[in-house]
C-alpha cells in the first residue's frame, strides 16, 4: 500500500496526528494479514452486516433505458442500509486491536455516522458523531437512529454547516484526544493511510461483482458505474476491477442547475490540499476552499479521495457530474420501475448509468453500485417533487 | 535577518513572538499594531494569513480568519502587511499548505521573500511532506519552521529539530490554538533540551495556549527560549481593536519573558 497515487495522496497534518496516523497504518497492516482479524471480519460482515451482497437485474429500468442491461450492485441492503458498514465495521475492529475505546466520526449523509453507531455500539467503543446543522436537518431521521444506537451527535456550526466542516470538527477532537480516540474517517479521502485503508475495506463491493459476474456471465462488466462523495462507494467499486477490462465511471454532484461548482471536485476542482490530502479540490485562486451545492448531503463535498485524482488523469476511470434534478429522475425511475427507493447519493450513478445504456448495445452489461438506500432522504425528494 | 536568534537585529535574551491576522479591514494599521507589540517586549511578528478550513486552529483564530476572509483579505493583503511590519520587526507567516501551493510553491516563497517576511510556519505540513517546500524555502532564503509536539517521540524531536529552519516550534500541549492548559514544564523539558542537543544553536519556541504571565513561565520553565502569543491577542483585539489592548495582553508575557533572562 501507498502514501502516493502518482502525484497525489500524502499526509499533510499537524505533527500532533502522525504518531497516531503511523500507529494506524502499523496496526493495520499487521491486521491485514492476520488469519485471526480477517476471520472476525468475515463473520462480523455476515451475520452483523448482511454480506455478501446480489447483483440485482433491473429489467424495467433497463428496458425504459434502451440498450445495456443494467445490474445492480445492493449495497443498499448491507445492515444501516448503505456501504458505510463496511468501512466503519473494518476500522471499529482496528480501535479495538489499538486499545482504543472512543470512536470519533464526521458525517455528511448519516449513513457513516449510522454505520459508525452501530459498530461503536457492537464493539463497546464510546461513539461520538460530527454532522452539520444543515446535515441534520436535511438527514433527520438518521440523526435520531445515531441517538437511539447511542451515540452522541455534535451539531457543527462552522463554515457551511456541511461535510466538510464535520471533517474539520472531528479533526480537531482527534487532535485533542489523539491518544484515548480513534478517528473513524468516513471515505477514502483525509490523510494517509486513511485511502488506502478505507479503500480495502470497500472493495469488498468490487471483489463482490467480480466473483459473481465471472459466476453468471463468466467475465466482469462492460461498464461500472458509482457516485463518488468523497469516493468510498466507487474506489471499493473500482479497485478489483482496475485489472481487467471494465470500463469504470464515477459520478458526482453537478449540484442545482447555473451554481458554478456543485460539488465535482473531479469536473471542476484544480489539485490542492484539503484535510491532509493532494487531489482535486473546488478552490478560489487564492486556495480558499469554496462554498459546494448538492441536493444531497453525503455528495456534498469540496475534495474527492486521492486515488480518483490519480484514476482521472490516467484515464483509467472517466468522472462525470449530475445534476439535482437528474438525481431526482432516476430516484423516481428506480421507485417505479423496481420497487427500490434509492438514497439521493446512487441516485446520481443510476442517472448516469441509463445515459449510459441508452448508448450502448443490449449485449453489454452495467453494474451500478446502489450504495444506499433511501429512507433518509424521503423528506427532501418529497418537498423537491411536492407530493 | 534570519527569524531565530541565530542572527538578525533581536536584542539578546528570550523571544516573545506576537501573532496578528491578516484582514483586510486592518491594512495600513500594521505598523501601528507591529509597534506597540514591539514597544512592550515582541521581538518578532507572525502573521497569519486566513485560511478556510484551519484545523489546527480553535475558535478564536477560526473566526478570525473567518472575519478576514469576508473582509475579502487576498494573497496581495499578506504581502502589503508584511511590508508594513518587516522594518519595526522580523516578521514569519503562517499559512496553511494549500494556499501556498496552489499558487505555486516558488512563486508563493518568492513572493513572501521580496515583501520581506524572515520565515514561514505552515501548521499542516508534516515532516513527510516537508521536503520539496524546505528546498524551495532554502532557495528563497527563507526559514521554514517545522511544528513539534508533545506526542512526538525523541528521535522524531530530533530529527525535526535539524530540519527546522529559524527555530522549532513545539506545541504546547494535544489540541488546537487557544484556551486549555499547556503541558506541564517537566514534560516539555525533555523535548527542549533534545531539540537542543538535536540541533545546537537553533531556538525553540512554545505556542498554544500561551495568553498570561503564569503560562508564559510555565511555557519558559522547561527551557524554551521563546514564547508565541496568538489567540490570546486575537481574542483581546476582536474586542478592543487599539494599541493598548496589545500593550495588556503582552506586557504580563513579556515580563514573563525577561525575567527568565538571557
Ligand atoms: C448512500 C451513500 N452513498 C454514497 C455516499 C458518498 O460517499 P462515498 O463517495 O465515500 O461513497 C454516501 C455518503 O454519505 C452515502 O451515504
Amino acid at each position: 500500500m501507498h502514501s502516493r497515487y502518482g502525484p497525489y495522496g500524502g499526509a499533510f497534518v499537524p505533527e500532533t496526528l502522525v504518531p497516531a496516523l503511523q500507529e494506524l497504518e502499523g496496526t493495520w497492516r499487521t491486521a491485514r494479514r492476520d488469519p485471526k482479524f480477517r476471520a472476525e471480519l468475515a463473520r462480523y460482515s455476515r451475520s452483523l452486516g448482511g454480506r455478501p451482497t446480489p447483483l440485482y437485474r433491473a429489467e424495467r429500468l433497463s428496458r425504459r433505458a434502451g440498450g445495456a442491461e443494467i445490474w445492480l450492485k445492493r449495497e443498499d441492503l448491507v445492515h444501516g442500509g448503505a456501504h458505510k458498514f463496511n468501512n466503519a465495521l473494518g476500522q471499529g475492529l482496528l480501535a479495538r486491536r489499538m486499545g482504543k475505546p472512543r470512536l470519533i466520526a464526521e458525517t455528511g449523509a448519516g449513513q457513516h455516522g449510522v454505520a459508525t453507531a452501530m459498530v461503536g455500539a457492537a464493539l463497546g467503543l464510546r461513539t461520538e458523531i460530527y454532522m452539520g446543522e444543515v446535515d441534520m436537518e436535511r438527514q433527520r431521521p438518521n440523526v435520531l437512529r445515531m441517538r437511539l444506537l447511542g451515540a452522541e451527535v455534535h451539531p457543527v456550526s462552522t463554515g457551511q454547516r456541511t461535510l466538510k466542516d464535520a471533517i474539520n470538527a472531528a479533526l480537531r477532537d482527534w487532535i485533542a484526544h489523539v491518544r484515548t480516540t480513534h478517528y473513524l474517517l468516513g471515505s477514502a479521502v483525509g490523510p494517509h493511510p486513511f485511502p488506502a485503508i478505507v479503500a480495502d475495506f470497500q472493495s469488498v463491493i468490487g471483489n463482490e461483482i467480480l466473483r459473481e459476474a465471472r459466476r453468471r456471465w463468466g467475465r466482469p462488466p462492460d461498464l461500472a458505474v458509482a457516485c463518488v462523495g468523497g469516493g468510498s462507494n466507487a474506489i471499493g467499486t473500482f479497485r478489483p476491477l482496475l485489472r481487467t477490462k471494465t470500463e469504470l465511471l464515477g459520478v458526482e454532484a453537478g449540484g442545482p442547475r447555473g451554481h458554478p461548482t456543485g460539488a465535482a471536485s473531479l469536473a471542476r476542482g484544480r489539485p490542492g490540499i484539503l484535510h491532509g490530502t493532494y487531489s482535486y479540490v473546488l478552490q478560489d485562486r487564492d486556495g480558499e476552499i469554496r462554498d459546494t451545492a448538492s441536493i444531497s448531503a453525503g455528495l456534498d463535498y469540496a475534495g474527492v479521495g486521492p486515488e480518483h485524482a490519480f484514476l482521472k488523469d490516467s484515464g483509467r476511470a472517466r468522472y462525470v457530474a449530475v445534476h439535482d434534478d437528474e438525481a431526482l429522475r432516476a430516484f423516481r425511475w428506480l421507485a417505479e420501475d423496481e420497487g427500490i427507493l434509492p438514497a439521493l447519493e446512487p441516485s446520481h450513478a443510476i442517472f448516469a448509468a441509463v445515459r449510459e445504456a441508452r448508448r450502448r448495445p443490449a449485449s453489454q452489461r452495467i453494474v451500478v453500485t446502489l450504495s444506499g438506500r433511501g429512507d433518509k432522504d424521503l423528506e427532501v425528494v418529497g418537498r423537491a417533487i411536492r407530493i | 535577518m534570519r527569524s531565530g536568534s541565530d542572527g538578525g537585529s533581536r536584542a539578546p535574551g528570550r523571544a516573545l513572538v506576537a501573532y496578528y491576522m491578516v484582514d483586510r479591514a486592518r491594512i495600513g494599521r500594521y505598523v501601528p499594531l507591529a509597534r506597540a507589540a514591539r514597544r512592550v517586549g515582541a521581538t518578532h511578528l507572525e502573521l497569519g494569513f486566513p485560511f478556510s478550513d484551519p484545523i489546527a486552529d480553535g475558535p478564536i483564530l477560526q473566526e478570525a480568519a473567518d472575519r478576514a476572509l469576508r473582509h475579502g483579505t487576498h494573497w496581495a493583503d499578506l504581502l502589503s502587511a508584511i511590508r508594513e511590519t518587516r522594518s519595526i520587526l522580523p516578521t514569519i507567516v503562517m499559512s496553511y499548505a494549500n494556499p501556498l501551493w496552489t499558487r505555486g510553491l516558488e512563486r508563493s516563497l518568492a513572493d513572501l521573500r521580496d515583501a520581506g517576511a524572515s520565515g514561514l510556519i505552515v501548521p499542516d505540513l508534516s515532516l513527510e511532506e516537508a521536503g520539496p517546500w524546505r528546498l524551495a524555502a532554502d532557495r528563497a532564503r527563507l526559514d521554514l519552521v517545522l511544528l513539534a509536539s508533545p506526542g512526538s517521540r525523541l528521535a522524531r524531536i530530533r530529527a525535526l529539530a535539524r530540519a527546522s529552519r529559524g527555530f522549532l516550534y513545539l506545541v504546547s500541549r494535544y489540541g488546537t490554538t487557544g484556551g486549555g492548559a499547556i503541558s506541564r514544564p517537566s514534560d516539555l523539558a525533555p523535548l527542549v533540551r533534545t531539540a537542543h542537543a538535536a540541533a545546537p544553536g537553533l531556538p525553540v519556541y512554545i505556542g498554544f495556549g500561551i495568553r498570561d504571565r503564569a503560562s508564559a513561565a510555565s511555557a519558559l520553565a522547561s527551557g524554551a527560549d521563546g514564547v508565541i502569543v496568538a489567540s490570546a491577542l486575537e481574542h483581546a483585539l476582536a474586542r478592543a481593536p487599539s494599541t493598548a489592548t496589545i500593550a495588556r495582553v503582552l506586557r504580563p508575557i513579556a515580563s514573563a519573558v525577561r525575567a527568565v533572562g538571557v
